[in-house]
């Protein structure tokens, strides 16, 4: 039996609230969540070694499943629940997990942060053992042919769990956090989920992500409480004029690019708290952060990491390679992961400083989707004979379609094969892309416009 | 003149064009939930209006005109 998770997540009182999804859940709640789901994924011959993948949308289902495969010592590959069935069967034959833990029936409709799940796990006879020591198993949308797989190990959670705790400024035991971020992905799953089982800080997960449910939600607990987001949040939030009189919140803290300075104003004057923020990858965790917001732009690297410049990009010191049946050596090479994000790193002061992309990767309400994926999708689709996709405030796709037929059933084609945050926010038919003086596409989209 | 009981589709074109600090022409017809949150937001501050607004509403307001059409109901009311 494995007891990483014994150690490191169920260490505290189990009277104590750990987690809120619409009611509390106490430790021993939870416990016995998962002491069921490890019976069932048992029965399936789910030991020490093996392997499964959750196709879960954030539930209460999800994190027993996680928790109960983990304590089997079995490998989890996580499938973001929005995904679509083609991308579905693509990563299962990718990954061959021995059991699928999926929800039975369809979801509620949009703007749910977490769901009530009837989670049914089914045995694939298909399905190999774990060939790698690692726990954790996620897919990124990947530029070019199949998607990267990005493993983790255990040791490399609990360091990130680890590095946490070094934070100066982090959700403290007894405190809670209101997460409106997934907790599939790397910053609600260990930032959220698994930070706040550790550090015995309540993890509550709002009914819906509108504006007055978050509120309401923090307003409901006498707790000081840290919001956990993306930058989307934090707009959405700050739209708020007057907002009610919070005096439990002590800051927000979000992942991923900075929020324009206009509306960090206008969020830290109407709330009066510091909005944080954190840089992380889904290959390591977190990797820097500046919690108060005194660094902005610019963050300090967590502590134990080193980071460093490397002609314009930066690299992260990491010894073994987080991918799996992949040797790319612009992502990772000689025990450091190049990071794709053009940015500095002060030699006086340690402070880094991310400037942009390096690729084609965009983030879509905290979501990373590589334009190239979306693009190369497009390419393949009956009848379309080019495709450019760029990013507009959201993504915007230019596709020379001659066959009307084939132009009319382009939406719901792509449909079957990208996830809802992947596709195209519009798909404009043209009859030539626009092309530079030596033949190549032209990506600007000033002069894609241009073409319609 | 009496004062409209829910926006009608140029208002919440306009509405949505405060995110992302957009051009009412760039508003597609498609809303992603990003959207759909800040419009109900946008319509409950304007409107003094608290939306609720079950699963089924909230899956016909993925469109510019469905979001027009649940407003319209459930404000009415």
């Amino acid at each position: 039996m494995s007891s990483w998770v014994d150690q490191t997540l169920f260490s505290g009182p189990d009277d104590e609230t750990c987690l809120h999804l619409g009611s509390p859940v106490s430790r021993a709640e939870l416990k016995r969540e998962v002491e069921q789901r490890q019976s069932i994924l048992e029965g399936l011959g789910i030991g020490s070694g093996g392997t499964v993948a959750l196709r879960l949308a954030p539930s209460l289902a999800y994190a027993a499943n996680l928790l109960a495969a983990w304590r089997l010592g079995a490998q989890v590959s996580l499938l973001d629940h929005r995904l679509t069935e083609y991308e579905v069967d693509q990563a299962l034959t990718r990954l061959e997990p021995q059991a699928v833990v999926s929800a039975e029936g369809t979801l509620p409709g949009g703007l749910r942060a977490f769901y009530v799940v009837n989670d049914v796990a089914v045995k694939r006879e298909s399905g190999r053992p774990a060939e790698t020591e690692h726990s954790v198993i996620q897919l990124s949308s990947g530029s070019t042919g199949p998607s990267k797989v990005i493993a983790r190990t255990a040791s490399s959670l609990m360091e990130e769990i680890a590095r946490y705790t070094k934070i100066d400024g982090v959700p403290q035991p007894g405190e809670r956090v209101v997460l409106m971020a997934s907790v599939v992905h790397v910053l609600g799953l260990v930032g959220g989920l698994l930070y706040c089982l550790h550090a015995g800080t309540e993890l509550a997960i709002p009914q819906r992500l509108t504006v007055d449910s978050i509120l309401k939600l923090i307003a409901a607990s006498d707790k000081r409480t840290t919001l956990l987001g993306v930058p989307f949040h934090i707009e959405l939030l700050a739209m708020v004029e007057e907002p009610p009189r919070l005096p439990q919140l002590k800051r927000m803290t979000t992942g991923g690019e900075l929020v324009r300075s206009d509306v960090w104003q206008r969020f830290t004057s109407r709330y009066g708290v510091p909005l944080g923020n954190m840089y992380g990858m889904t290959e390591l965790g977190v990797i820097a952060t500046d919690l108060f917001g005194e660094h902005r732009p610019s963050l300090m690297p967590a502590p134990g990491l080193n980071v460093r410049e490397d002609e314009g990009e930066i690299v992260i010191e990491m010894p073994q390679s987080p991918y799996i049946g992949l040797s790319d050596p612009s992502r990772w090479a000689d025990g450091w992961l190049r990071t794709k994000d053009a940015g500095t790193v002060s030699p006086s002061t340690g402070l880094m400083t991310i400037h942009g992309r390096l690729d084609s990767q965009i983030s879509v309400g905290g979501l990373k989707v590589d334009l190239t994926e979306v693009e190369h999708t497009l390419a393949v689709m009956p009848g379309v004979q080019q495709a450019v996709v760029v990013f507009d405030n959201g993504i915007e796709a230019y596709a020379v379609v001659p066959d009307p037929n084939d132009a009319a059933a382009l939406e719901s084609a792509l449909a079957q094969r990208l996830a809802p945050y992947k596709r195209p926010r519009a798909i404009h038919i043209v009859a030539e892309l626009p092309r530079t003086a030596t033949g190549k596409l032209v990506r600007a989209q000033s002069v894609l416009k241009t073409a319609l | 003149m009496s004062a409209e009981v829910s926006p009608g589709r140029a208002e919440v074109v306009e509405m949505l064009a405060t995110y992302g600090e957009r051009t009412p022409e760039q508003v597609r017809e498609k809303l992603d939930s990003l959207e759909l949150a800040w419009l109900i937001h946008q319509v409950e501050q304007r409107y003094h209006a608290e939306l609720d607004l079950d699963d089924g509403q909230i899956l016909e307001m993925s469109t510019v005109d469905g979001a027009v059409a649940v407003l319209a109901k459930v404000m009415r009311q």
